[in-house]
């Protein structure tokens, strides 16, 4: 599934966002993106999930164009897309296998192997003993990793995470990015990142995109 | 989860909201079918009056026998009479002690001096009816007064239209408060679960995947209200039928055939999935915004 921005500007009211983005991100790639507050990281992935649609430009997500897409694309988009949010975003009241279940249950995964996905993520990402629990009751290294099992179980060709370490202490950071590389090296999961942490960055050999002031300053492999 | 889970599971998590809604619904349609059944009453009383047609002709005092023969055969000599059945003053005072046999003070003082004699006459075509009383009502030397059933049936076609006007405010008023019940007690729970909403969308949830469970909580509070409140109804109208058919002899006034209720509780049932589909609809249509 590759991501095509063809000149793409986002401005909400009189602040820029984006500004002429012209970027193409083949199937498979782990791509990283930096910079500052502000520099329209966030902007970027809420595009290509549709959360919000370019001012100007064409984005192209696996040959749709969604500045101009139906609602019903838009569905079918978001389910090849797993989502990894800075705050998480799991569902306070259900625990994190129903979290996981709901995922499964919005892409129509065959029923009678549900049970079965959920019990390959949920090891996966090392959460065997939390399987019941509800995201209260979880610690942040742990929620991030449920996050993770969500976005994985649906089998996503994309996943978009959004400083997904922003939250995590060293060690927890980096158990996350191991997880990440191994599931790109794996399933060819195209994977872009939004992060602050340069040192992640720099350990793997990725595109890495510099944003500020909403354009690309450089393109790089770290 | 499945569809039906999550519907029950949304109605466990605020009880009293989803009370407060199947009340609602239930008052409602305790209401409509109450006024069904009333409303079916009255027309069973109308058609009673309308298949049976009568007209009574109360003489004066003190007419001879031949007078009296003669008023019969007059009688007689219209069209489509069925029987014409001669009351004397002594045969209504029998008729009068035999009404009131249980109460001695309407009885005692009451002798058949007081009592008009009369002729009740019964025709297949009602029209007949309207002619007799016509032409008997300029008989003023024989004649006291004729009472025929188009007064009564006058009399009841405008009490049935009050009632049922009556009723269609009443339950309409009703409907329109139990509509807006659910459709704000829908929207209070789609508030409630905006951030699983929005989850469940960004995870590519259809806007019909995340609609689906309040549309089929409204219509399980209109299922519920619907079958509560008219069952409910049905029960008081059974326990009370028989001193009601009493008052009413010799019609039936509450009728026993349990189709008439099988169709009226189907009709509701019905009746309640439109009202808590439509409330829940137009609630997730302006409450979901993502």
């Amino acid at each position: 599934m590759n991501i095509v921005f063809n000149s793409v500007n986002k401005s909400y009211g009189i602040i820029t966002a984006l500004k002429d983005i012209d970027l193409s991100i083949d199937s498979g790639e782990f791509v990283f993106i930096v910079g500052p507050s502000g520099a329209g990281k966030s902007t970027l992935l809420k595009l290509i999930l549709n959360q919000t649609r370019p001012s100007s430009g064409q984005l192209l997500v696996d040959n749709i164009d969604l500045s101009q897409s139906k609602k019903s694309e838009v569905d079918k988009i978001r389910k090849k897309i797993g989502v990894i949010f800075q705050d998480y975003q799991l569902i306070a009241d259900k625990s994190i296998e129903e979290n996981i279940a709901l995922a499964l249950d919005i892409v129509a995964y065959p029923k009678p192997d549900i049970s079965s996905r959920i019990d390959s993520v949920i090891k996966r990402v090392k959460l065997n003993h939390r399987r019941f629990l509800f995201p209260s009751q979880l610690s942040g290294g742990e929620l991030q990793r449920a996050a993770l099992a969500r976005a994985l179980a649906v089998e996503p060709k994309v996943i978009l995470a959004d400083e997904p370490t922003g939250n995590l202490d060293i060690q927890n950071s980096w158990n996350l990015i191991k997880l990440l590389k191994e599931i790109n090296e794996e399933n060819h999961t195209t994977i872009i990142m939004t992060t602050h942490n340069l040192d992640i960055v720099d350990s793997l050999d990725k595109r890495v995109l510099y944003l500020k002031n909403g354009q690309i300053e450089k393109k790089t492999k770290s | 989860m499945n569809n039906l889970n999550l519907t029950w599971h949304h109605i466990r998590r605020s009880p009293f909201q989803s009370l407060t809604a199947i009340l609602v619904m239930v008052l409602c349609f305790f209401s409509l079918t109450f006024f069904l059944i009333v409303s079916d009453g009255f027309s069973v009383v109308l058609n009673y009056f309308e298949t049976k047609p009568e007209v009574t002709i109360f003489l004066k005092d003190g007419l001879d026998r031949n007078t009296i023969d003669s008023i019969q055969k007059d009688l007689s000599s219209y069209k489509s009479i069925k029987e014409i059945k001669y009351i004397s003053k002594e045969k209504a005072l029998t008729l009068y002690q035999d009404q009131n046999k249980d109460n001695p003070l309407l009885t005692e003082m009451v002798t058949s001096s007081i009592l008009p004699a009369s002729f009740e006459i019964s025709v297949s075509d009602p029209k007949v009816l309207e002619q007799i009383a016509s032409d008997f009502s300029s008989k003023k030397d024989t004649v006291d007064e004729i009472i025929y059933q188009k007064d009564i049936i006058d009399s009841l076609l405008n009490w049935t239209k009050i009632i049922r006007s009556v009723g269609l405010i009443i339950v309409s008023t009703i409907g329109t408060i139990g509509f807006l019940i659910i459709f704000i007690i829908v929207g209070m729970k789609i508030t409630n679960r905006k951030d699983e909403i929005r989850i469940s969308r960004l995870l590519g949830a259809s806007r019909f995947y995340v609609i689906k469970p309040f549309l089929l909580e409204g219509i399980f509070y209109g299922v519920l209200g619907s079958l509560i409140g008219s069952l409910v109804c049905f029960i008081l109208a059974f326990y009370f039928s028989q001193r009601i058919n009493i008052f009413f002899q010799p019609i039936i006034f509450i009728r026993s055939e349990l189709n008439i209720y099988l169709i009226f509780l189907l009709a509701e049932i019905i009746l309640g999935i439109v009202i808590g589909y439509l409330a829940s609809w137009v609630g997730a249509k302006r409450y979901i915004k993502f």
